[in-house]
Protein backbone atom coordinates (compact mmCIF):
# COMPACT_ATOMS: atom_id res chain seq x y z
CA UNK A 1 0.00 0.00 0.00
CA UNK A 2 1.35 3.37 -1.41
CA UNK A 3 1.02 5.89 1.76
CA UNK A 4 0.57 9.35 1.33
CA UNK A 5 3.59 11.91 0.81
CA UNK A 6 4.30 13.63 3.59
CA UNK A 7 4.37 17.09 1.42
CA UNK A 8 0.53 15.82 0.65
CA UNK A 9 -0.43 15.78 3.65
CA UNK A 10 0.76 19.17 4.42
CA UNK A 11 -0.99 20.76 1.31
CA UNK A 12 -3.85 18.52 2.36
CA UNK A 13 -4.12 19.99 6.08
CA UNK A 14 -2.96 23.65 4.79
CA UNK A 15 -6.00 23.17 2.50
CA UNK A 16 -3.97 24.30 0.18
CA UNK A 17 -4.72 21.50 -2.73
CA UNK A 18 -7.64 19.49 -2.64
CA UNK A 19 -7.72 15.72 -2.36
CA UNK A 20 -7.25 13.48 -5.46
CA UNK A 21 -10.16 10.65 -5.33
CA UNK A 22 -7.03 7.99 -5.13
CA UNK A 23 -6.25 9.97 -1.89
CA UNK A 24 -9.45 9.92 -0.64
CA UNK A 25 -9.46 6.38 -1.31
CA UNK A 26 -6.68 5.69 0.84
CA UNK A 27 -7.48 7.51 3.70
CA UNK A 28 -10.34 5.91 3.81
CA UNK A 29 -8.94 2.91 4.11
CA UNK A 30 -5.57 3.77 6.07
CA UNK A 31 -5.97 4.80 9.92
CA UNK A 32 -2.34 5.75 9.74
CA UNK A 33 -2.60 8.32 6.95
CA UNK A 34 -5.90 9.97 8.28
CA UNK A 35 -4.35 10.43 12.25
CA UNK A 36 -1.56 11.96 10.61
CA UNK A 37 -3.46 14.21 8.48
CA UNK A 38 -5.99 15.09 11.37
CA UNK A 39 -3.19 15.85 13.63
CA UNK A 40 -1.49 17.93 10.88
CA UNK A 41 -4.92 19.78 10.19
CA UNK A 42 -5.18 20.33 14.11
CA UNK A 43 -1.63 21.77 14.50
CA UNK A 44 -2.03 24.21 11.61
CA UNK A 45 -5.44 25.27 12.64
CA UNK A 46 -3.81 25.95 15.78
CA UNK A 47 -0.92 28.16 14.40
CA UNK A 48 -3.25 30.44 12.50
CA UNK A 49 -4.17 31.27 15.81
CA UNK A 50 -0.82 32.33 17.45
CA UNK A 51 -0.28 35.76 16.43
CA UNK A 52 -1.74 37.50 18.89
CA UNK A 53 0.44 35.08 21.47
CA UNK A 54 3.30 36.13 19.55
CA UNK A 55 4.62 39.25 21.33
CA UNK A 56 3.31 39.09 24.74
CA UNK A 57 3.62 41.79 26.97
CA UNK A 58 6.60 40.77 29.52
CA UNK A 59 4.76 40.02 33.30
CA UNK A 60 5.17 42.45 35.49
CA UNK A 61 7.86 43.28 37.75
CA UNK A 62 5.70 43.68 41.30
CA UNK A 63 4.31 40.78 40.13
CA UNK A 64 7.77 38.54 40.49
CA UNK A 65 8.76 40.55 43.10
CA UNK A 66 5.65 39.09 45.10
CA UNK A 67 6.45 35.71 43.85
CA UNK A 68 9.71 36.03 45.63
CA UNK A 69 8.79 37.13 48.75
CA UNK A 70 6.72 34.20 49.10
CA UNK A 71 9.61 31.35 48.00
CA UNK A 72 12.45 33.00 50.14
CA UNK A 73 12.01 36.24 51.97
CA UNK A 74 15.95 36.07 52.71
CA UNK A 75 16.54 35.52 49.05
CA UNK A 76 14.32 39.25 47.74
CA UNK A 77 16.91 41.33 49.66
CA UNK A 78 20.14 38.74 50.42
CA UNK A 79 21.39 41.98 52.88
CA UNK A 80 19.58 38.83 55.50
CA UNK A 81 18.72 41.06 58.34
CA UNK A 82 15.87 39.70 59.78
CA UNK A 83 14.52 43.37 59.47
CA UNK A 84 14.94 43.55 55.74
CA UNK A 85 13.41 40.21 55.30
CA UNK A 86 10.35 41.85 56.88
CA UNK A 87 9.91 44.62 54.40
CA UNK A 88 10.16 42.07 52.00
CA UNK A 89 7.83 39.77 53.69
CA UNK A 90 5.11 42.91 53.43
CA UNK A 91 5.61 43.84 50.43
CA UNK A 92 4.29 40.41 48.93
CA UNK A 93 1.24 40.93 51.15
CA UNK A 94 0.68 44.30 49.90
CA UNK A 95 0.82 43.53 46.26
CA UNK A 96 -1.40 40.81 46.59
CA UNK A 97 -4.19 43.38 47.75
CA UNK A 98 -3.22 46.02 45.84
CA UNK A 99 -3.91 43.94 42.68
CA UNK A 100 -7.50 43.77 44.04
CA UNK A 101 -8.42 46.82 44.82
CA UNK A 102 -5.68 49.26 46.40
CA UNK A 103 -4.34 50.81 43.15
CA UNK A 104 -6.28 53.92 43.06
CA UNK A 105 -5.59 54.86 46.63
CA UNK A 106 -1.87 54.14 46.80
CA UNK A 107 -0.95 57.61 46.50
CA UNK A 108 -3.11 58.59 49.14
CA UNK A 109 -1.94 55.74 50.86
CA UNK A 110 1.44 57.41 51.03
CA UNK A 111 0.63 60.41 51.84
CA UNK A 112 -1.28 59.29 54.87
CA UNK A 113 2.15 58.07 56.20
CA UNK A 114 2.83 61.75 55.86
CA UNK A 115 -0.09 62.68 57.74
CA UNK A 116 0.29 60.19 60.59
CA UNK A 117 3.95 61.20 61.70
CA UNK A 118 3.06 62.71 65.16
CA UNK A 119 5.98 65.15 66.31
CA UNK A 120 7.02 67.88 63.23
CA UNK A 121 11.19 67.95 64.05
CA UNK A 122 11.30 70.93 61.80
CA UNK A 123 9.90 73.09 59.33
CA UNK A 124 10.70 75.49 56.56
CA UNK A 125 11.26 78.32 58.83
CA UNK A 126 13.82 76.54 60.58
CA UNK A 127 16.06 76.87 57.66
CA UNK A 128 15.79 81.08 58.10
CA UNK A 129 18.67 80.52 60.53
CA UNK A 130 21.32 79.21 58.71
CA UNK A 131 22.29 77.46 55.53
CA UNK A 132 24.57 74.73 56.06
CA UNK A 133 23.50 74.08 59.90
CA UNK A 134 22.87 70.20 59.91
CA UNK A 135 19.91 68.79 62.07
CA UNK A 136 20.87 65.24 61.85
CA UNK A 137 23.62 62.97 60.43
CA UNK A 138 23.92 59.35 58.79
CA UNK A 139 26.53 57.28 57.76
CA UNK A 140 25.65 55.12 54.98
CA UNK A 141 27.09 51.13 55.50
CA UNK A 142 26.55 48.77 52.68
CA UNK A 143 24.52 45.48 52.75
CA UNK A 144 25.82 42.01 53.01
CA UNK A 145 25.50 42.07 48.82
CA UNK A 146 26.90 45.19 48.12
CA UNK A 147 30.46 46.21 47.24
CA UNK A 148 32.05 46.85 50.74
CA UNK A 149 33.66 49.97 49.37
CA UNK A 150 29.90 51.50 48.74
CA UNK A 151 29.21 54.02 51.35
CA UNK A 152 27.61 57.16 52.19
CA UNK A 153 26.75 60.65 53.98
CA UNK A 154 23.31 62.12 54.86
CA UNK A 155 22.75 65.49 56.20
CA UNK A 156 20.15 66.79 56.80
CA UNK A 157 20.18 70.42 57.14
CA UNK A 158 17.88 72.95 58.67
CA UNK A 159 16.59 74.08 55.58
CA UNK A 160 14.45 70.80 55.06
CA UNK A 161 16.94 69.46 52.46
CA UNK A 162 18.97 66.53 52.59
CA UNK A 163 22.19 66.23 51.56
CA UNK A 164 23.17 62.57 50.02
CA UNK A 165 26.36 61.53 49.09
CA UNK A 166 27.03 58.19 48.09
CA UNK A 167 30.34 56.07 46.23
CA UNK A 168 30.39 53.21 44.73
CA UNK A 169 26.63 52.22 44.37
CA UNK A 170 26.71 48.81 42.15
CA UNK A 171 25.13 50.00 38.12
CA UNK A 172 21.93 49.54 38.19
CA UNK A 173 19.46 49.12 35.20
CA UNK A 174 16.77 51.03 36.98
CA UNK A 175 17.79 53.85 39.51
CA UNK A 176 18.75 54.45 43.41
CA UNK A 177 15.95 55.67 45.61
CA UNK A 178 16.31 57.22 49.00
CA UNK A 179 13.98 56.53 51.40
CA UNK A 180 13.48 57.39 55.64
CA UNK A 181 12.00 54.11 57.24
CA UNK A 182 10.57 53.44 60.58
CA UNK A 183 12.92 51.13 62.33
CA UNK A 184 10.21 49.92 64.46
CA UNK A 185 7.53 49.57 61.86
CA UNK A 186 9.88 48.71 58.54
CA UNK A 187 6.88 48.99 56.17
CA UNK A 188 6.14 52.88 57.12
CA UNK A 189 9.07 54.92 54.94
CA UNK A 190 9.05 57.85 53.03
CA UNK A 191 10.36 58.16 49.73
CA UNK A 192 12.84 61.23 49.65
CA UNK A 193 13.99 60.83 45.83
CA UNK A 194 16.19 59.60 43.31
CA UNK A 195 19.87 59.86 42.85
CA UNK A 196 20.03 60.00 39.00
CA UNK A 197 22.97 58.59 39.21
CA UNK A 198 24.96 61.63 40.65
CA UNK A 199 27.03 60.86 43.71
CA UNK A 200 25.86 63.74 45.75
CA UNK A 201 22.23 65.33 45.65
CA UNK A 202 20.20 67.42 47.67
CA UNK A 203 17.11 66.52 47.79
CA UNK A 204 13.99 68.14 49.95
CA UNK A 205 12.49 66.29 52.69
CA UNK A 206 8.35 66.59 53.22
CA UNK A 207 7.47 68.88 55.42
CA UNK A 208 6.38 67.48 58.65
CA UNK A 209 8.32 64.09 58.33
CA UNK A 210 9.19 63.08 62.08
CA UNK A 211 12.79 62.26 61.69
CA UNK A 212 12.68 60.56 65.33
CA UNK A 213 10.90 58.03 63.84
CA UNK A 214 11.61 57.78 60.46
CA UNK A 215 15.69 57.70 60.91
CA UNK A 216 16.50 55.08 58.98
CA UNK A 217 18.04 56.10 55.84
CA UNK A 218 18.11 53.40 53.21
CA UNK A 219 19.39 53.61 49.38
CA UNK A 220 17.65 50.82 47.15
CA UNK A 221 17.52 49.82 43.80
CA UNK A 222 14.53 50.24 41.86
CA UNK A 223 13.68 49.01 38.62
CA UNK A 224 11.44 51.20 36.59
CA UNK A 225 8.52 49.79 36.70
CA UNK A 226 6.20 52.24 37.50
CA UNK A 227 5.52 50.91 40.81
CA UNK A 228 6.43 53.56 43.30
CA UNK A 229 6.91 51.25 46.38
CA UNK A 230 10.27 49.96 47.62
CA UNK A 231 11.15 47.19 45.38
CA UNK A 232 12.58 45.09 48.30
CA UNK A 233 16.47 45.62 47.79
CA UNK A 234 18.33 47.97 49.59
CA UNK A 235 21.83 48.93 49.12
CA UNK A 236 22.85 51.35 51.93
CA UNK A 237 21.48 51.80 54.80
CA UNK A 238 22.42 54.06 58.48
CA UNK A 239 20.67 55.73 60.74
CA UNK A 240 20.40 59.43 61.44
CA UNK A 241 21.63 60.90 64.95
CA UNK A 242 21.48 64.90 65.67
CA UNK B 1 19.87 30.79 26.69
CA UNK B 2 19.56 27.92 28.80
CA UNK B 3 17.76 24.29 27.64
CA UNK B 4 14.98 23.09 29.70
CA UNK B 5 16.91 20.34 31.14
CA UNK B 6 19.85 23.16 32.25
CA UNK B 7 16.53 25.54 33.80
CA UNK B 8 15.26 22.07 35.52
CA UNK B 9 18.64 20.97 36.80
CA UNK B 10 19.50 24.48 38.34
CA UNK B 11 15.72 24.20 39.78
CA UNK B 12 15.83 21.32 41.10
CA UNK B 13 18.74 22.70 43.26
CA UNK B 14 17.27 25.33 44.47
CA UNK B 15 18.28 28.24 42.72
CA UNK B 16 15.82 31.36 42.77
CA UNK B 17 17.52 32.98 39.80
CA UNK B 18 16.15 29.74 37.92
CA UNK B 19 12.70 30.51 38.83
CA UNK B 20 13.21 34.00 37.57
CA UNK B 21 14.84 32.97 34.17
CA UNK B 22 11.43 30.85 33.89
CA UNK B 23 9.68 33.52 35.12
CA UNK B 24 10.91 35.68 32.34
CA UNK B 25 10.66 33.22 30.17
CA UNK B 26 7.17 32.06 30.47
CA UNK B 27 5.13 34.50 33.04
CA UNK B 28 3.89 36.40 30.13
CA UNK B 29 2.10 32.67 29.35
CA UNK B 30 0.84 31.98 32.35
CA UNK B 31 -0.46 35.63 33.28
CA UNK B 32 -2.02 35.20 29.27
CA UNK B 33 -3.73 31.60 30.49
CA UNK B 34 -4.70 33.13 34.06
CA UNK B 35 -6.65 36.12 32.41
CA UNK B 36 -8.52 34.33 29.56
CA UNK B 37 -9.94 32.18 32.27
CA UNK B 38 -10.86 34.11 34.72
CA UNK B 39 -11.52 37.06 32.91
CA UNK B 40 -9.97 39.71 35.08
CA UNK B 41 -6.29 40.83 35.73
CA UNK B 42 -6.59 40.90 39.46
CA UNK B 43 -7.47 37.09 39.88
CA UNK B 44 -5.12 36.19 36.60
CA UNK B 45 -2.07 37.91 38.39
CA UNK B 46 -3.05 36.17 41.80
CA UNK B 47 -3.38 32.83 39.99
CA UNK B 48 0.08 33.64 38.36
CA UNK B 49 1.95 34.17 41.78
CA UNK B 50 0.26 30.76 42.96
CA UNK B 51 1.86 28.86 40.01
CA UNK B 52 5.57 29.81 40.28
CA UNK B 53 4.86 29.70 43.89
CA UNK B 54 4.14 26.32 43.46
CA UNK B 55 6.25 25.25 40.72
CA UNK B 56 8.95 26.35 43.48
CA UNK B 57 7.57 23.96 45.88
CA UNK B 58 6.98 21.51 43.47
CA UNK B 59 10.58 21.91 41.70
CA UNK B 60 11.26 18.29 41.74
CA UNK B 61 8.39 16.97 40.44
CA UNK B 62 8.66 18.87 37.02
CA UNK B 63 10.58 15.93 34.48
CA UNK B 64 12.13 17.49 31.32
CA UNK B 65 11.33 13.83 29.93
CA UNK B 66 7.56 14.46 30.28
CA UNK B 67 7.03 17.75 28.71
CA UNK B 68 8.51 21.19 28.21
CA UNK B 69 8.88 24.11 31.37
CA UNK B 70 6.19 25.77 29.74
CA UNK B 71 3.92 22.63 29.34
CA UNK B 72 4.57 22.46 32.79
CA UNK B 73 3.51 25.44 33.94
CA UNK B 74 0.83 26.44 31.95
CA UNK B 75 -0.67 22.59 33.41
CA UNK B 76 -0.43 23.89 36.81
CA UNK B 77 -1.76 27.19 35.97
CA UNK B 78 -4.58 25.53 34.19
CA UNK B 79 -5.54 23.62 38.00
CA UNK B 80 -5.68 27.01 40.05
CA UNK B 81 -7.24 28.88 37.83
CA UNK B 82 -9.98 26.12 38.07
CA UNK B 83 -9.72 25.93 41.25
CA UNK B 84 -10.13 29.88 42.05
CA UNK B 85 -13.53 29.55 39.10
CA UNK B 86 -14.71 26.46 41.69
CA UNK B 87 -14.51 28.03 45.01
CA UNK B 88 -15.82 31.33 43.41
CA UNK B 89 -18.57 29.57 41.96
CA UNK B 90 -19.11 27.66 45.29
CA UNK B 91 -19.35 31.11 47.57
CA UNK B 92 -21.91 32.41 44.67
CA UNK B 93 -24.00 29.95 45.57
CA UNK B 94 -24.11 30.32 49.10
CA UNK B 95 -24.63 34.11 49.03
CA UNK B 96 -26.64 33.65 45.42
CA UNK B 97 -24.32 36.72 44.26
CA UNK B 98 -24.03 36.85 40.43
CA UNK B 99 -22.41 34.13 38.52
CA UNK B 100 -22.10 35.89 35.82
CA UNK B 101 -18.98 37.42 37.57
CA UNK B 102 -16.81 34.31 37.56
CA UNK B 103 -17.74 33.41 34.31
CA UNK B 104 -14.75 33.22 32.10
CA UNK B 105 -14.14 35.91 29.42
CA UNK B 106 -14.81 33.85 26.58
CA UNK B 107 -16.50 31.06 26.96
CA UNK B 108 -16.21 29.92 23.26
CA UNK B 109 -12.25 28.65 23.65
CA UNK B 110 -11.71 26.17 26.07
CA UNK B 111 -8.57 26.02 28.25
CA UNK B 112 -7.04 23.39 27.02
CA UNK B 113 -7.57 24.93 23.05
CA UNK B 114 -5.35 28.32 25.28
CA UNK B 115 -2.87 26.10 25.98
CA UNK B 116 -2.64 24.56 22.73
CA UNK B 117 -2.46 27.66 21.14
CA UNK B 118 0.32 29.35 23.69
CA UNK B 119 2.60 26.13 23.03
CA UNK B 120 2.38 26.40 19.54
CA UNK B 121 3.42 29.68 19.38
CA UNK B 122 6.22 29.20 21.69
CA UNK B 123 7.50 26.42 19.74
CA UNK B 124 6.85 28.33 16.07
CA UNK B 125 9.25 31.19 18.40
CA UNK B 126 12.01 28.81 18.66
CA UNK B 127 12.17 27.11 15.20
CA UNK B 128 14.62 28.16 12.53
CA UNK B 129 14.48 31.35 10.53
CA UNK B 130 13.69 30.29 7.65
CA UNK B 131 11.10 27.67 8.85
CA UNK B 132 9.88 29.99 11.26
CA UNK B 133 8.72 32.73 8.72
CA UNK B 134 7.41 30.03 5.99
CA UNK B 135 4.72 29.11 8.36
CA UNK B 136 4.01 32.35 9.25
CA UNK B 137 3.40 33.47 5.87
CA UNK B 138 1.36 30.09 5.61
CA UNK B 139 -0.79 30.44 8.79
CA UNK B 140 -0.79 34.18 9.28
CA UNK B 141 -0.97 35.01 5.31
CA UNK B 142 -2.64 32.38 3.98
CA UNK B 143 -0.14 32.29 1.08
CA UNK B 144 0.17 29.25 -0.71
CA UNK B 145 3.60 27.69 -1.47
CA UNK B 146 4.47 29.37 -4.90
CA UNK B 147 3.18 32.68 -3.73
CA UNK B 148 5.49 31.86 0.06
CA UNK B 149 8.49 31.29 -2.46
CA UNK B 150 7.89 34.45 -4.73
CA UNK B 151 7.64 36.48 -1.66
CA UNK B 152 10.35 35.10 -0.08
CA UNK B 153 12.88 34.38 -2.78
CA UNK B 154 13.68 31.02 -1.59
CA UNK B 155 13.23 28.30 -4.48
CA UNK B 156 9.73 25.99 -4.33
CA UNK B 157 11.67 23.14 -3.18
CA UNK B 158 12.84 24.26 0.00
CA UNK B 159 9.83 26.41 0.86
CA UNK B 160 8.44 22.69 0.46
CA UNK B 161 11.26 21.10 3.24
CA UNK B 162 10.90 24.26 5.59
CA UNK B 163 6.96 24.23 6.00
CA UNK B 164 6.98 19.87 6.28
CA UNK B 165 9.40 20.10 9.15
CA UNK B 166 8.10 23.20 11.12
CA UNK B 167 5.07 21.27 10.87
CA UNK B 168 6.30 18.01 11.94
CA UNK B 169 8.22 20.17 14.67
CA UNK B 170 4.64 22.25 15.87
CA UNK B 171 3.18 18.77 15.82
CA UNK B 172 5.62 17.06 18.27
CA UNK B 173 5.56 19.90 20.08
CA UNK B 174 2.16 19.66 20.99
CA UNK B 175 1.78 16.13 21.30
CA UNK B 176 3.96 16.67 24.02
CA UNK B 177 2.53 19.87 25.46
CA UNK B 178 -0.59 20.09 24.42
CA UNK B 179 -3.40 20.13 26.52
CA UNK B 180 -6.21 18.90 24.71
CA UNK B 181 -4.08 16.08 23.21
CA UNK B 182 -4.76 14.49 26.36
CA UNK B 183 -1.24 13.19 27.71
CA UNK B 184 -1.21 15.81 30.33
CA UNK B 185 -4.61 14.88 32.24
CA UNK B 186 -2.69 12.65 34.60
CA UNK B 187 0.97 12.98 35.91
CA UNK B 188 2.80 13.83 39.33
CA UNK B 189 2.51 17.51 38.83
CA UNK B 190 -1.10 17.10 39.60
CA UNK B 191 -0.87 17.51 43.31
CA UNK B 192 0.38 21.20 42.73
ZN1 LIG C 1 -1.62 5.42 4.57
Amino acid sequence: MQHLDPDRLVLLALSEDQQHSDESEHLAGCAGCRYDLESLREVSEIGAQTQDLRDLPPPPEHLWRAIEAEIAPAAASPGGSAAVTDLAAHRGRAHRRRSRWLAPVLAAAAAAVLAVAGTVVFDRLAGRTGGEQVLARATLAPLETVPAAAGGDVRVLADGQMRVDVRGLPLTTGFHEVWLIDPDDLTKMVAIGNLSGQPDVVLPVPVGTDLNRYRLVDVSDEPHDGDATHSGRSLLRGTLTS
Amino acid sequence: MSSDDELAERLRDGDEKALRTAYDRHGAAVLYLAQRLLGNRADAEDVTQLTFVAAWTGRDTFDPGRGTMLGWLLGIARRKAVDRLRSAARDDRLTETVRAQTAPADETESPERIVDRLVVADELGRLPDEQRRTLELAFYDDLTHPQIAAVTGLPLGTVKSHIRRGMANLRRRWEVDGAAFGSRSVGPSRAL
